[in-house]
């Protein structure tokens, strides 16, 4: 067989999507690469076509939609309650984010106020939430920037974090736990004694991230002056949170329109002047103790009460209660509205199927994520379906302006920038 | 910088203010939330207003997002007896996508939505990309989901469908299809728009 018989036998042709249409994948002194989608610095499936000049990034476009799940759409065809269900799963790493977010917009339109117990739950779950998050970003950065040590430690105490999800909402992710009024379940007992001694472990382990990372030379050398972000670029692209706060901007939604009472708490908005990925990293670490501030004043001042509106035409009607068979419908509740009440058998009923109707409006609820600005705007049309929802995701914006961080440097520091900018795809995507 | 976290101007005074600038545009003020409704044509200026007044500087654009209204009758509010909410209905004769831009103002600490409306048969907005770089991705995205052409977009196409999707999904008149059950005795289930979902019944 001769040498040019022997090509279209062996050859592996790939194709995909616009590859073709990528203009000059060969410039004069260019060259044009694909990152991603499938590549595990990517935080999952985002996509970025760079073009090289050798080793250095000229320009970036990131490529975004593999995980569109269309939840925004979906929404529109189910209760108002049901929509926690699918919001809570867009940015998986800060559920309780979505879901507070959420839940608060379509209390303004209801023109309601959940219960002081629910808020100061909520408020405490969304911090554990947000240090959570932070631990993973620690973990994935770290791991993509060669500290494979930080990963298995980040992780690790991020397992507890979820440990104590799981004991409260009963699931580690994906919660469902706070609804439009309160929340689903009280907290048990001994949630009190489970923050506190886990607020103790993450303080101690802290230290130990910062022991590692801080003064580490080779995690320096990757991150100083890697993807500075400037306040006047910050405002252009749109870019909140912990990035924005790293360029020296005191920016803070829980201080600024504080919601679910974050008023009553002290806390330090912390900033950085650097603006680059290290200072990034430093002012994560920093948030994470405000975080537990934050929810050791949330549980001395932790007021009793219902977790749920008395509105009846609203509140969430089951409740959980320990069978002998495990977790399920509360006993006495099911002995209720089975035996006793023909009337709230049928609230229940309405409920549960048909939901409640929320007054025609337009609103714009904003929470501080871990991400930056996490914004719900909501539409009703004034039935028991949301007419339109659409989340103001972080990461979704704040991808935007990773041409303008990276462009310039080499291509792995790409990488860095792109952990720096911890976007979570499933939010990006929603 | 330095953040007071005090809202520095009431959103009356934004109102007013925008008023006296714009005095054929309607404002609206509920929720804790000032919208100002404009024409296609104005928003640059609106937007550019809002973001250059010294006492409003709402000069970030923190969100763009579009509703559908179509055309026709809707009813709303189906629950009047328990909650005592009216029942009007709204007919359209024309089919219209709102645009809501929100723009947020970091020393005053207020936002303010600037809603466009354009017709649904052939959406057309000016685009802001050049006042605000962060709109190029929410406009690419209103495109996506409406179709919405934004005049002077640097690189209007699909973000998050894939580029070579056939119409655009977040509109209501978007067909939905339906499940097609492959076991015999069960029938189609048409789509969640067609289906009889339990109906709020008095």
């Amino acid at each position: 067989m001769s040498a040019t018989d022997a090509t279209w036998e062996n050859d592996v042709f790939v194709s995909g999507a616009d590859w073709e249409v990528v203009e000059d994948a060969v410039g004069d002194n260019t060259i044009t690469v694909n990152m991603g989608p499938q590549h595990p610095s990517t935080h999952g499936v985002l996509r970025l076509i760079l073009e090289l000049n050798g080793e250095i990034v000229n320009d970036i476009k990131p490529v975004i939609g593999y995980l569109h799940t269309g939840i925004e759409k979906n929404a529109e065809y189910r209760t108002w309650v049901q929509g926690v269900t699918f919001f809570t799963r867009m940015d998986y790493l800060s559920p309780l984010f979505n879901e507070t977010a959420y839940c608060l917009a379509v209390e303004r339109l209801l023109g309601i106020e959940a219960p002081e117990r629910a808020q100061a739950i909520r408020v405490i779950l969304m911090e554990f939430n947000r240090i959570a998050s932070h631990l993973v970003w620690a973990a994935t950065g770290g791991m993509e920037l060669g500290a494979l040590t930080m990963m298995t430690m980040g992780f690790r105490e991020r397992e507890r974090i979820l440990d104590l999800f799981e004991s409260q909402t009963g699931l580690r992710m994906n919660h469902a736990f706070i609804r439009p009024g309160g929340l689903a379940n009280d907290v048990t007992d001994d949630f009190e004694d489970r923050c506190r001694s886990l607020v103790a472990i993450l303080r101690d382990k802290m230290n130990e991230y910062a022991d590692l990372l801080l003064k580490n030379p080779i995690w320096m050398e990757r991150t100083v002056d890697i993807g500075v972000l400037t306040a006047e670029d910050a405002r252009a692209y749109g870019v909140t949170g912990p990035l924005l706060r790293a360029a020296g901007v005191e920016w803070d939604l829980r201080k600024a329109q504080p919601y679910c009472g974050y008023e009553q708490y002290d806390f330090d908005v912390v900033t950085e002047e650097a603006g680059d990925s290290y200072a990034r990293f430093t002012l994560r670490l920093e948030e994470m103790r405000q975080s537990m501030r934050i929810i050791e004043q949330a549980l001395d001042t932790l007021p009793g009460g219902p977790i749920m509106v008395e509105d009846k035409r609203i509140a969430w009607p089951s409740q959980l209660g320990i069978g002998s068979d495990g977790i399920g419908n509360d006993p006495s509740y099911i002995r209720h509205i089975m035996g006793e009440s023909m009337e709230a058998l049928i609230n229940h009923f309405k409920l549960v199927t048909q939901g409640f109707p929320v007054p025609a409006g337009q609103v714009y609820q904003a929470v501080e994520s871990p991400r930056g600005e996490l914004g719900y705007a909501v539409t009703s049309a004034g039935t028991n379906r949301p007419w339109r929802v659409h989340v103001r995701e972080p990461s979704f914006v704040n991808l935007q302006a990773t041409n303008h961080m990276a462009a310039g440097h080499m291509v792995a520091d790409v990488v860095a920038v792109v952990a720096s900018i911890d976007p979570v795809m499933g939010g990006v995507d929603r | 910088m330095e953040t007071s976290y005090e809202r520095l101007i009431s959103l009356e005074d934004v109102e007013r203010k925008v008023q006296e600038r714009f005095p054929d545009l309607a404002a609206d003020l509920r929720n804790d939330e000032l919208t100002v409704f404009c024409k296609p044509v104005q928003v640059r200026d609106v937007l550019q207003y809002l973001s250059t007044d010294p006492d409003i500087q709402a000069d970030w654009l923190i969100d763009l997002s579009g509703v559908h209204w179509p055309a026709g009758d809707h009813e709303i509010e189906r629950q009047p007896s328990t909650t005592g909410w009216p029942t009007y209905r709204v007919s359209r004769d024309q089919g219209v996508i709102e645009v809501n831009y929100i723009v947020r103002s970091i020393a005053k600490n207020v936002y303010v939505r600037v809603a466009v409306q354009t017709p649904d048969e052939a959406p057309t907005v000016p685009s802001v990309t050049d006042l605000f770089p962060t709109a190029n991705w929410h406009e690419r995205e209103v495109f996506d989901f409406f179709g919405v052409e934004f005049e002077g977009h640097p690189d209007l196409q699909r973000i998050l469908m894939p580029e070579d999707w056939v119409g655009h999904p977040q509109r209501k008149d978007y067909p939905l299809g339906g499940i097609d059950i492959p076991y015999k005795n069960d029938k189609f289930i048409p789509p969640p728009d067609e289906r009889e979902l339990r109906e709020v019944v008095e």
